[in-house]
């Protein structure tokens, strides 16, 4: 062991997650010692198929998520929605609200509440959330509104239904100002101008990038050009969990808040602030949460609101947002509009690119990959540009900016191999440095028969058509080291392990007790663990697919030194042995030809037991994963319907801590993609500046008869042992995968998602071409 | 939801009652209603779409949860039988396939469990606007139809003016293809109402409603005549999801059949199309003699269509529909055309 | 575009006329919005009833009703008031409450508070309480507990057929009905059967795999 000597140290560049963001900063690491997880073919608990520990309560709807919270003395809050895209706030009054029997609180309600109050608090919490976007917008309003659905004010009451009838008796006064809701309207000369702040335009720039001349020159040597453009809608989180909290402050020095959240210690200082406390005395709780996605990081406008009720009413108060404040207000996947020029020369060879980026994140900045995406062009230039609506501000969403980038490259590159009449798996390869690709899309070819696709888009008898199509994607999943773990392991035998971090579905919780299982030569269930709570050790974030590149290196860590601990207070009993040469297997404690059962083993502990700390290890995990995906579509092209029929993705993922939850997020980032391709998208009516479908009803998630044969596979060709992040990854490739499918399938190249029954329809009657 | 008093009569009579004597109402939308399976009334009260400050149960009525055969081959349906009971019934498969068919076809089995045909007829329209509690449009009492310039891709391409809602049920339009009737009663008695006249257009009848029921009438019952054509029906309904969704537009067609596939009389018509069921004679009096071949229906159906006027984001509702009329008769008639 | 047709049927707007605003309805904004806040008021203030149900057979109840619900097998009295949903009532009125039906779109398109009802699923946010009364109801937690889990739920654990779990009681239960119709289905069955139920995670391939596995052990 290295213990004893100083530590050197190295510099490792680790992605920091604040509000969602995702930044790269630089930071100093222990360079040698510790542990290291060994081949990956070599592991008794990881890379297995385990399945979930917390999947006992959750299928017997014993789970505790903050919206099951239920606390004595406890409020139902609810938040007054503005109904105009932008408009003055003149005048709120509460008097009838605050009237009826019932009611406990009312924030917001008062000309000087309404400015300092909650525009305040959402100007706030939208720059907290506002995980794309920076500057003020939100925040600038001041007694304005920005978008329709944004909260005026909020209430508290005994019972959901009086609280209900509380925000329909505050009556609310607007001057209503010109709205914009739409791209195309912001960038007109003499468009409403969407926020007030002298700064900040409808249209700003983000980044310029590349050679425009040299671009242009290049397209002279090109053999065939496609010119295009492509749009994606802005897209809804869909958390099934909705966002709050329940926030319980009553009076005195401290409170706990309940959250649904990705980042328990996002929680206690934004709750502090609202409360007027020391963050220390804020303890945040997240037991279980339904769903994030990107959307769910601070407290938000919800969680100010619900803090300040509470401390108003001093009773606990459980502010979850209804179905219809979620659409509205929690943020959404930016929007895009992207215009191209792009060239290849006869060989294959995507030689010149030019690109006009446009991100749709209303009052957000939006985000969206800089073009060529992962592809390789010789010569390209990229414009990109944030338009701004009166529309809440996007948030980062699975993979910010890449699933949309990844729709509109992969289409272009789509229709160059098909001008070029080269098969667009080869077009792929040859513009492709990275071979990972080469080895998935060559492994995703053979799964599907990609030699059964349609030669000719559209061709065949009858009218079903079944095309096939190919994409590539890519993603980081590093850690960073914030993440402090303790592994408790008590004379009764008993181990636990015990960090602050959460488990958004993702299974953070089996993962963590798998390590310290292994580590420790014990099943599963002999290790407890303890998560979502801010008084245990510190833990980042989730986002940026950070999670268990932050984590499992710590857990690793902790159950190391656990194990080295008790190996040392237990050798005396096996001959006096080294620790280090203490084996931990099979539930059993072994050394120099004696061996002892885990039980008896821990009797030799103190009467406190051994605690051990771990903290992070670069070396354990690493960044950057490569994701194939190929998808089978048939279209009716005498309705236009389009059914999915098969969809493989291979991904790699260094060593996959869980075999059976990647291959389960896999399939969750092929059904998302399927969503966003065939289904989903917000829409706006221009003139009302309202959404027209805030519901799932309207806003369409697939279901049970949309889902196509799913094989998700691991790319086990990647041999690094180290742990990466893949909840995001899982999503991009099968974008572009399924819009090209569809295109082979009927010859109908639909440049708008979602593509939709009308869409196909129209392009068929049109030849083939669609805007 | 609003808060509203509860009232849970035992007789048709007294519901018609307790309907008619509620207080008055400012708004139509505001007045007593009765509630079946509440699938739709509820989601629309939640909404604010409509605030009934009473609402009678039906569910306690008894007699009005049966199918029975009427004696001539047809079958009295109770107006609070289930979809799922509809669509399980022996009877109707045997007899009446496109009904079967309709009702599976309605949303998911968690509604079809408490939904029924009564309230199935009585749903409110589908549109974007009008289910937006904050768009106050002609049918909820404002002054446009903000479809007919806006986002239009789901309404009416058949009959719209001066609002473009399309009718949502799918029991409709197999029903008025079988010409069935419905059995209202009302404060003040009974009438039978052939369905075809049941439904009403906006720019025909009350813009604030769908059909000729007075707000104190109920359904009691539909009566589903036997007919030549009944056995050779079917419903084909058009999602663009296909778990979850509402017709973006669907056919009931029923064909009686002579000799050598020649059609001695046809039945067609439209849903998702039309702010009412909309059947389309012409198409019908043209198949009558023909023989059934592929130009027949086609011909069919573009007569089915003839009289569309897309707005401006629903132009493919016409290829489309006209595919679902070619593709029904040819089912409906056993063809592989 | 066919928008030039649809100049016809509607007055021409301007783009960003203000003045349309008034078709807007504001939250509350004066007019209809005191009245109702009036009407609420009357609602409120009204002494609870503690009528039996019967008594709403002959005269309309409002306000405060107890009721006595039958809920996985427990006779449980509650107080709501006619517009509570059952999900409502199980959640919030019931003490303690039944939280494992989820409170996810209100709206009956989502599944997540699917809960049985004489043996069949239903959405709970489309039932009233008061309709419930007298009815066999069984939630999630009454088809087993983390402790004794059924067969189903255990196929769900096994098939990794949940996430972040927020779906999962509401498929649970449509899946645990489903196979007692339909002991043996297929694999299409098992789709039709659980196109009420819609999950964001994407567990839907391993909630199939453990319906039909489930299926084969029962």
């Amino acid at each position: 062991m290295q213990q004893q000597t100083p530590a050197k140290k190295k510099k490792v560049k680790v992605p920091r997650v604040v509000g969602g963001v995702e930044t790269m900063v630089e930071i100093e690491v222990d360079d040698e010692g510790g542990p290291e997880w060994g081949p990956n073919d070599k592991h008794t608990l990881l890379n297995h198929r385990l399945t979930r520990v917390d999947a006992p309560v959750k299928v017997s709807g014993a789970a505790l998520y903050t919206h099951d919270r239920r606390l004595p003395g406890m409020l139902y809050g609810r938040v007054v929605r503005s109904p105009h895209a932008h408009a003055r706030v003149l005048r709120v009054d509460a008097s009838a609200a605050r009237r009826i029997p019932g009611v406990r609180a009312v924030v917001g309600a008062t000309d000087e509440e309404v400015v300092e109050g909650s525009n305040k608090a959402a100007g706030e919490a939208a720059k907290k959330n506002r995980t794309e976007a920076g500057g003020a917008e939100a925040a600038a309003g001041g007694k304005v509104v920005l978008f329709a659905g944004q909260p005026v004010a909020a209430v508290a009451a005994d019972t959901p239904e009086v609280a209900e009838d509380a925000v329909r008796a505050i009556r609310v006064e607007y001057e209503v100002l010109p709205h914009v809701v739409r791209a195309e309207d912001s960038m007109k000369e003499g468009a409403p101008k969407v926020t007030p702040d002298p700064n900040e335009q409808n249209v700003e720039e983000r980044e310029k990038r590349g050679d425009a001349a040299k671009t242009e020159a290049a397209f002279a040597q090109c053999d065939v050009i496609v010119e295009a453009e492509y749009r994606t809608p802005i897209l809804h989180h869909s958390c099934l969990e909705t966002h709050g909290n329940v926030v319980e402050y009553r009076g005195g020095d401290a409170a706990t808040v309940y959250a649904s959240t990705q980042g328990t210690f996002t929680i206690p200082s934004d709750a502090a602030q609202e409360l007027g406390l020391k963050e220390s005395a804020v303890t945040a709780i997240v037991e279980h949460m339904g769903g994030g996605f990107g959307s769910k990081f601070g407290i938000g406008i919800e969680g100010m609101l619900a803090c300040q009720l509470s401390k108003q009413a001093k009773a606990p108060v459980h502010l979850m947002l209804t179905r219809k404040d979620e659409f509205l207000l929690a943020g959404n996947r930016s929007g895009s509009w992207q215009k191209f020029k792009a060239g290849a020369t006869r060989d294959g060879r995507l030689v010149a690119l030019r690109a006009t980026q446009y991100r749709l994140g209303g009052l957000g900045r939006g985000s969206q990959a800089g073009q060529p995406y992962i592809y390789t062009a010789a010569n390209f230039y990229r414009e990109v540009f944030s338009v701004h609506t009166h529309e809440d501000a996007s948030r980062a969403m699975r993979a910010p900016g890449h699933p949309q980038a990844n729709f509109a490259m992969e289409s272009l590159m789509d229709e160059l191999a098909y001008k070029l009449g080269i098969d667009p798996l080869e077009f792929r390869k040859k513009n492709l440095k990275d071979t990972a690709y080469h080895r998935q899309l060559d492994r995703g070819a053979r799964e599907i028969g990609w030699e059964r696709r349609n030669r000719t888009p559209g061709g065949g008898a009858g009218a079903l058509k079944r095309g096939m199509g190919c994409a590539v994607g890519t993603w980081g999943g590093g850690g960073n080291n914030q993440c402090k773990v303790d592994v408790t392991v008590a004379r009764d035998g008993s181990v636990t392990v015990a960090v602050g971090s959460q488990d958004l579905g993702t299974g953070t919780r089996t993962l963590t007790r798998a390590i310290v299982a292994e580590e420790l030569g014990l099943g599963i269930n002999e290790v407890a663990e303890r998560i979502g709570d801010s008084r245990l050790g510190n833990a980042n974030s989730s986002g940026g697919s950070t999670t268990s590149a932050s984590l499992s290196p710590s857990v690793k860590d902790a159950a190391t030194n656990a194990r080295l601990a008790v190996a040392a207070k237990v050798a005396p009993l096996l001959g006096g042995a080294k620790p280090e040469e203490v084996k931990f297997a099979a539930g059993q404690v072994s050394a120099g030809g004696k061996t002892l059962a885990w039980k008896q083993a821990c009797a030799a502990l103190p009467s406190a037991g051994i605690t051990a700390h771990g903290e992070w290890k670069s070396n354990l995990q690493a960044s950057g994963v490569h994701g194939a995906c190929f998808a089978e579509v048939e279209v009716d092209t005498e309705t236009g319907h389009v059914r999915a029929v098969k969809m493989v993705q291979v991904q790699d993922v260094g060593l996959p801590l869980n075999r059976l939850a990647v291959e389960s997020q896999i399939n969750g980032g092929m059904i998302q993609s399927l969503g966003m391709v065939l289904y989903e998208g917000r829409v706006m009516d221009a003139q009302l500046g309202l959404q027209l479908n805030p519901g799932f009803g309207d806003y369409k998630l697939p279901g049970s008869l949309e889902i196509p044969e799913l094989v998700p596979l691991i790319d086990d060709e990647d041999k690094r042992e180290a742990v990466i992040g893949v909840g995001e990854a899982a999503i991009i490739p099968s974008v572009g995968a399924l819009a090209n499918a569809v295109f082979n399938a009927c010859g109908v190249r639909v440049r708008e998602l979602p593509i939709t029954p009308d869409k196909i329809l129209m392009g068929l009657t049109k030849g083939g071409q669609t805007a | 939801m609003k808060a509203f008093e509860w009232v849970s009569p035992a007789s048709v009579g007294e519901a018609a009652n307790l309907l008619k004597s509620a207080p008055a109402a400012k708004d139509v939308d505001d007045a007593a209603r009765p509630i079946a399976g509440g699938q739709d009334l509820l989601t629309t009260m939640k909404d604010y779409i409509t605030r009934p400050a009473r609402v009678v149960n039906l569910k306690g009525i008894r007699g009005l949860d049966r199918i029975e055969p009427d004696g001539r081959k047809g079958l009295r349906i109770g107006a609070l039988v289930t979809l799922a009971e509809l669509e399980e019934s022996a009877e109707v498969r045997r007899d009446f396939p496109a009904l079967a068919e309709a009702a599976h076809s309605i949303a998911t089995p968690q509604i079809r469990n408490l939904g029924t045909v009564g309230g199935n007829l009585c749903q409110r329209p589908r549109c974007w606007y009008y289910r937006l509690e904050e768009a106050v449009c002609l049918k909820k009492g404002g002054s446009e139809c903000f479809a007919a310039t806006g986002e239009n891709k789901y309404n009416a391409i058949l009959g719209g003016g001066p609002s473009y809602i399309v009718h949502p049920s799918d029991l409709a339009p197999v029903l008025v293809a079988l010409g069935a009737s419905v059995a209202v009663t009302g404060a003040d008695g009974k009438r039978t109402i052939p369905l075809e006249k049941f439904f009403t257009l906006p720019s025909e009848g009350n813009i604030r409603r769908e059909n000729v029921l007075r707000n104190d009438e109920i359904i009691t019952e539909i009566d589903v005549p036997a007919s030549g054509f009944a056995a050779h029906s079917t419903y084909l309904k058009f999602k663009e999801r296909d778990s979850l969704d509402f017709a973006l537009a669907s056919v009931a067609a029923a064909v009686e059949l002579g000799p050598e596939k020649t059609v001695k009389q046809a039945r067609i018509v439209l849903g998702g199309v039309a702010p009412i069921p909309w059947r389309v004679p012409k198409a019908e009096g043209y198949l009558a003699g023909k023989t059934l071949s592929a130009d027949a229906l086609a011909g069919a159906a573009r007569l089915a269509l003839e009289g569309a006027e897309p707005l401006g984001k629903n132009a493919y509702k016409v290829p489309l529909t006209e595919t679902l009329v070619r593709r029904a008769l040819a089912k409906a008639s056993g063809l592989s055309v | 575009m066919a928008d030039e047709r649809d100049e016809g049927r509607r007055k021409k707007n301007l783009p960003h006329d203000p003045s349309r605003r008034r078709f807007l309805k504001g939250v509350g904004v004066a007019g209809a919005g005191a009245a109702l806040a009036e009407h609420l008021l009357l609602k409120s203030e009204a002494e609870p009833t503690a009528s039996a149900l019967a008594d709403a057979s002959t005269r309309p109840v409002e306000g405060a009703l107890n009721l006595a619900l039958d809920v996985n097998g427990q006779r449980r009295s509650v107080s709501v008031e006619p517009r509570t949903t059952l999900l409502g009532a199980l959640r919030h009125n019931l003490d303690p409450p039944l939280t494992g039906p989820k409170l996810v779109c209100d709206m009956g398109t989502c599944g997540a508070c699917t809960v049985l009802m004489d043996g069949k699923p239903v959405y709970s946010c489309l039932v009233l309480a008061v309709d419930a009364a007298g009815k066999r109801l069984t939630t999630v937690e009454g088809l087993g507990s983390p402790e004794n889990l059924s067969g189903v739920q255990k196929a769900f654990v096994e098939h990794d057929g949940l996430m972040c779990g927020f779906c999962t009681p509401g498929f649970v239960t449509t899946v645990s009905a489903y196979l007692k119709k339909n002991p043996n289905p297929t694999l299409a069955e098992v789709r039709e059967a659980c196109k009420g139920n819609f999950c964001r995670c994407g567990t839907y391939p391993r909630v199939f795999e453990a319906a039909l596995a489930a299926s084969k052990k029962t």
